[in-house]
């Protein structure tokens, strides 16, 4: 065999290939051999039949939802995954743009144009304020722009609350160009060329359409002369602008395209919601979108999507406690099931898990009955349960919230210990985790997804940077 | 002219605050070119526990101890409490990510300020807190010279927000630990190859700054009272502008940025109107990135191509 | 005498009250090797900020191809066709090795945005040549940066590869005047042997003239037509290799006074 370096290395690599081994191989060998394009196709195959699986408008809504998510992320993608901007502000352009499709389809204004021309105009003014606001960017990097952006998407908010009396000198009465906290409702459904957009379905066709063309022309971009440029600013600015690379027009471009998808989105939200309001687009949207972000994979098309469908199914899935519990549980499942290996072992911690949980039910309800006299707020295996978990019936709240304090404590030391430690405190741990979700988190769906996305964030970029679907970078010494 | 110099004393006592957060701020982006976004929480906690103590000692209106231990002790607790909050926090979202790039410990901070602040949610319900200062402090007492007229309150808030600032002058300038935190916030790894323990001089940093935001939040409880699940947020991001102002990384701007801000506000707020506060302070920062990137006070940064 | 590529005219630079540059007159010919040396801190690299646009100087003018080029941003005085390596390597890591010299040639390209999102024809067109021009470039190394490695990143090269890939991605900016900046620090002998073979070939089959630093006496003696000395900013001699390295000044600057005069 050749020696590495040497020619004869490279030439021989086909014989250093390794092959899928084991039960999944062909699965695994099928999968990539086919193409991203056919996945894509496939994938939208599915989303394509999901209305029709359903009698609910309810779960079609949440796939609207899902689909907004999906395509602010993938704009977000385009400034912070390729071109490495910190756009913190990214939510005063959704907001815009539903603002301004409520300005031209709506009584506020008595302006309402037609859909075909109302869409373009939010677009092409998202664009331009996207670029306004990527001016900073010229001058700043990171952390300032960081917290110049985060700015704007504070001042946009205020100025969604105030501007509902805006004094101009020819006009009598102040104008409201707001509405203030009430925002502006009874906006016009949309109209395309006269197909008649009403029912929340048909928004949902609309948005997987423009999800699929938005999705694969980012594909294309990324492998193009743009993408490169983007990519090349956010390793080394210096060396890509010597490389023949407009760093500072290509940062502009980023963000004026991000703004541009992210004021798309927001008119089709306005549509559909036919109404909007300053609520919409606050901070936990921001998090919410890069929490997307993040989890998926910053970089990655098909990251930016999945991180999407997960952040936004999880807060519907939350809400109702019999479907809460499903995720909590399986939740729970799953992350012993990725870390606790191999099987024996994870076998050993479910049983004492449970052993535990008997124990300390029993133990407790001998010593003190009220501690675990109290009823779980039903759903899904709730009989199952109540002789595991305890519930007190008095201080619950307080009970709970110390336990909360605790559980993070143990959380935190979880990540100092190794090996086996490791294990013996994670028993304890977990029954810890199930007391304080049955008797705080599950009746407190809007928290404990604040709750969920700020830890996301932080044991993502701890643990795992690069996200699901992303690839690991690695970063030049500074 | 009498309403000029009451907002000059609000502006100042503002200033005070934002000050002290914004110390805290600088501090942990000199030693680690870092922004900890959740700073904010840090002093929103400080206030919180400052309420606790408050009502464990019986409440504003009939305290179990003389009002000066009250204080002492709401102060203490508070700021004992907001530092080790701001040391766990960097222990464990940001120093696994000591060496990673720029961008992954500045959104671990944001996963952080989102998680305290959903905790106290949680904890305490979104209802707001009040301290009830009056009943503890009569707002009667205090110093009146000519136009001007202050509160004791307001007095005693800017009379220890000086004195903290004085001591942590005198901290960085003088003791071993100080030059410590100057060195490695110079160049961590000559400071390290010096025989300078850089993860001790991180955490003291940090438990410093946090402490200054912890009486900064108890501060605020006291002069306005109310104390609520989201102070942290706002105050937090002006305390970044003010840091920013006055040139990050350095103690002195912190404070004068903090001042400007503080001052910006007031008479925004009393002269023109309070819904522009935020986009004047916004304005401020604007202008000064522009103008003077380092800030007022900053140096700028030499970087060898 | 045809007018030389690249004219510096009574450049100066400082720094905050340090003099970096003071005066400096240099010409570079077409097809020429010159070659800077000087111990550090003598202005190398700032000189080549300078020209590349990093920097603007405090006086003097800088001309190429006979035209002034100071105050141009550097990705303009980089179309222009002036490119360079660094001493710090400063690759794109993530990017694969083909997308780093492919991301070189954004200047000569004009596939706008829209026109690769929606892969045009002339998207698809221009996309094919500058896949093929990189794979030119890389094929001037020999075998070792093409086959498989050309979709691996660039992270994964060794350091010598690393090397030759900055010069490969300079080079795709299809540059008249390359500047190398000591492009055989680090190297083994074997190396730093093959680089300077690679240098004249550079010129030799690519065309290029090049302006080199190097610290590295066996590759200056072993390629320069000229070579040019500098201390403290200053030129301080110029000539052919023998004629510098014997220069008393250029001594009395590496190795202190008193190797000068002999003792």
């Amino acid at each position: 065999m050749a020696r590495i370096g040497t020619d004869e290395w490279v030439s021989e690599q086909e014989l250093r290939t390794e092959y899928y081994t084991g039960l999944t191989a062909p699965a695994r060998r099928a999968f990539d051999r086919v193409g991203p394009g056919p996945r894509f196709f496939a994938f939208l195959g599915i989303c394509a039949l999901f209305p029709f699986l359903t009698d609910s408008a309810f779960l079609v809504r949440v796939g609207v939802n899902v689909m907004l998510f999906a395509l602010l992320a993938l704009g977000l993608n385009i400034v912070v995954g390729w071109a490495g901007l910190l756009d913190l502000g990214y939510v005063a352009f959704y907001g815009f743009g539903a603002y301004m499709y409520a300005w031209v389809s709506s009584d506020q204004l008595d302006i309402h144009l037609p859909t075909e021309l109302a869409i373009p105009v939010v677009v092409a003014a998202s664009a331009l304020l996207g670029l306004l606001l990527g001016l900073p960017s010229w001058r700043l990097v990171g952390d300032y722009l960081a917290i110049t952006t985060l700015f704007f998407a504070q001042i946009f908010v205020e100025l969604a609350l105030n501007l509902d009396r805006v004094n101009l000198p020819w006009r009598d009465e102040p104008l409201d160009l707001t509405g203030g906290p009430n925002g502006i409702p009874g906006i016009d459904r949309m109209d395309i060329f006269g197909l008649q957009l009403d029912d929340v379905r048909d928004y949902y066709f609309l948005l997987l359409i423009l999800m699929a063309l938005i999705a694969v022309g980012l594909f294309y971009l990324n492998d193009s002369r743009t993408g490169r440029g983007w990519r090349a600013s956010r390793e080394d600015p210096l060396a890509a602008e010597l490389m023949t690379t407009p760093v500072n027009r290509l940062k502009l471009l980023a963000f004026a395209m991000g703004a541009a998808i992210a004021g798309l989105t927001g008119s089709i939200f306005a549509a559909v919601q036919t109404g909007v309001f300053p609520q919409n687009f606050e901070v936990v949207l921001l998090i919410m979108i890069y929490a997307a972000l993040i989890l998926g994979g910053a970089g990655s098309i098909s990251g930016a999507i999945l991180g999407a469908i997960v952040v936004a199914a999880v807060p519907e899935i939350l809400r109702t406690p019999d479907n809460a519990r499903w995720l909590f549980y399986g939740a729970l499942v799953a992350v012993l099931v990725a870390t606790v290996r191999p099987w024996k072992r994870l076998a050993v911690v479910a049983g004492a898990v449970i052993v535990f949980g008997l124990a300390v039910h029993g133990l407790v309800a001998w010593l003190w009955p009220e501690g675990a006299a109290g009823e779980s707020p039903g759903g899904a295996f709730a009989g199952l349960l109540d002789s595991w978990v305890l519930i007190p019936a008095e201080n619950q709240e307080t009970l709970g919230n110390v336990a909360f304090v605790l559980l993070v404590a143990a959380v935190l030391c979880l990540t100092l210990l190794r090996g086996d430690e490791r294990l013996f405190l994670l028993v304890p741990t977990i029954y810890l985790a199930a007391f304080v979700w049955e008797n705080r988190l599950i009746e407190q769906p809007s928290v404990t997804r604040q709750l969920l996305f700020g830890a996301i964030l932080v044991a993502m970029m701890t643990a795992r940077p690069q996200g699901l679907l992303g690839t690991p970078r690695v970063e030049s010494p500074v | 002219m009498d309403f000029f110099v009451q907002q000059l004393v609000n502006g100042v006592t503002l200033g005070c605050v934002y000050g002290l957060i914004a110390l805290g701020y600088s501090m942990v982006y000199g030693i680690l070119k870092l922004l900890n976004f959740a700073h904010g929480e840090v002093y929103m906690i400080g206030a919180f526990i400052g309420y606790f103590v408050l009502t464990a000692l019986g409440g504003a209106s009939s305290p179990a101890l003389p009002v000066a231990a009250v204080l002492i002790l709401m102060f203490l607790a508070g700021m004992l409490g907001a530092g080790l909050l701001g040391v766990v926090v960097e222990r464990f979202a940001y120093r696994p990510l000591r060496n990673a790039p720029r961008i992954a410990p500045l959104i671990s901070a944001i996963g952080v300020s989102f998680f305290l602040q959903a905790s106290a949610l949680l904890l305490f319900s979104a209802q707001f807190r009040t301290y009830s200062t009056p009943e503890l402090i009569p707002f009667s007492t205090g110093i009146e010279w000519g136009p001007l007229r202050i509160s004791l309150v307001r007095i005693l808030v800017i009379s220890s927000a000086v004195l903290l600032m004085i001591a942590l002058t005198l901290l960085v300038s003088r003791t071993r630990l100080g030059k410590a935190m100057r060195a490695t916030s110079y160049d961590r790894e000559a400071a390290a190859m010096m025989g300078i323990d850089v993860d001790r001089v991180i955490v003291a940093t940090f438990f410093i700054g946090s402490v200054l935001a912890g009486a900064a939040g108890v501060m605020v409880g006291l002069v306005f009272e109310r104390v609520f699940h989201f102070m942290g947020f706002v105050a937090g991001l002006k305390g970044f502008t003010a840091a920013v102002i006055g040139g990050i990384g350095n103690i002195p701007g912190a404070m004068l940025g903090g001042l400007v801000i503080g001052l910006a506000e007031a008479f925004t707020a009393s002269y023109v109107s309070s819904t522009f506060q935020n986009l004047i302070v916004f304005g401020i920062l604007i202008a000064v990135m522009l103008v003077r990137p380092t800030g007022l006070l900053g140096s700028p940064v030499l970087t060898k191509v | 005498m045809r007018e030389p590529l690249l004219e510096l005219r009574s450049v100066s630079k400082s720094f905050g009250g340090l003099l970096c540059i003071d005066r400096l007159d240099l010409t570079v010919g077409e097809g020429e090797i010159v070659s800077v040396i000087g111990p550090n801190g003598a202005g190398k690299t700032t000189l080549f900020n300078l020209v590349t646009g990093i920097y603007e100087p405090d006086q003097g003018e800088i001309l190429f191809e006979g035209r002034g080029i100071v105050g141009l941003e550097p990705h303009k005085i980089a179309k222009l066709g002036i490119a360079r390596t660094f001493q710090t390597l400063r690759l794109f890591l993530n990017m694969t090795v083909k997308e780093n010299v492919k991301a070189a040639t954004y200047g000569h390209t004009r596939t706008r945005f829209w026109q690769s999102a929606l892969r045009t024809p002339a998207s698809r067109r221009e996309e094919r040549e500058v896949d093929e021009l990189a794979e030119e470039r890389l094929a001037f190394f020999g075998k070792r940066l093409i086959g498989y490695r050309m979709e691996q990143p660039a992270y994964s090269l060794s350091y010598a590869n690393r090397r030759r890939l900055e010069i490969a991605r300079a080079t795709g900016t299809a540059p008249r005047l390359l500047l190398l900046d000591e492009p055989a620090a680090g190297m083994n002998p074997v190396e730093t042997h093959e680089i300077t073979e690679l240098i004249g070939r550079l010129r030799t089959e690519g065309g290029y003239t090049i302006l080199l630093i190097e610290h590295d006496m066996h590759v200056v003696e072993g390629i320069s037509d000229r070579v040019v000395a500098l201390d403290h900013g200053e030129k301080i001699a110029e000539g052919s290799f023998e004629r510098v390295a014997t220069d008393p000044r250029v001594v009395e600057a590496y190795l202190g006074a008193r190797a000068a005069s002999g003792e």
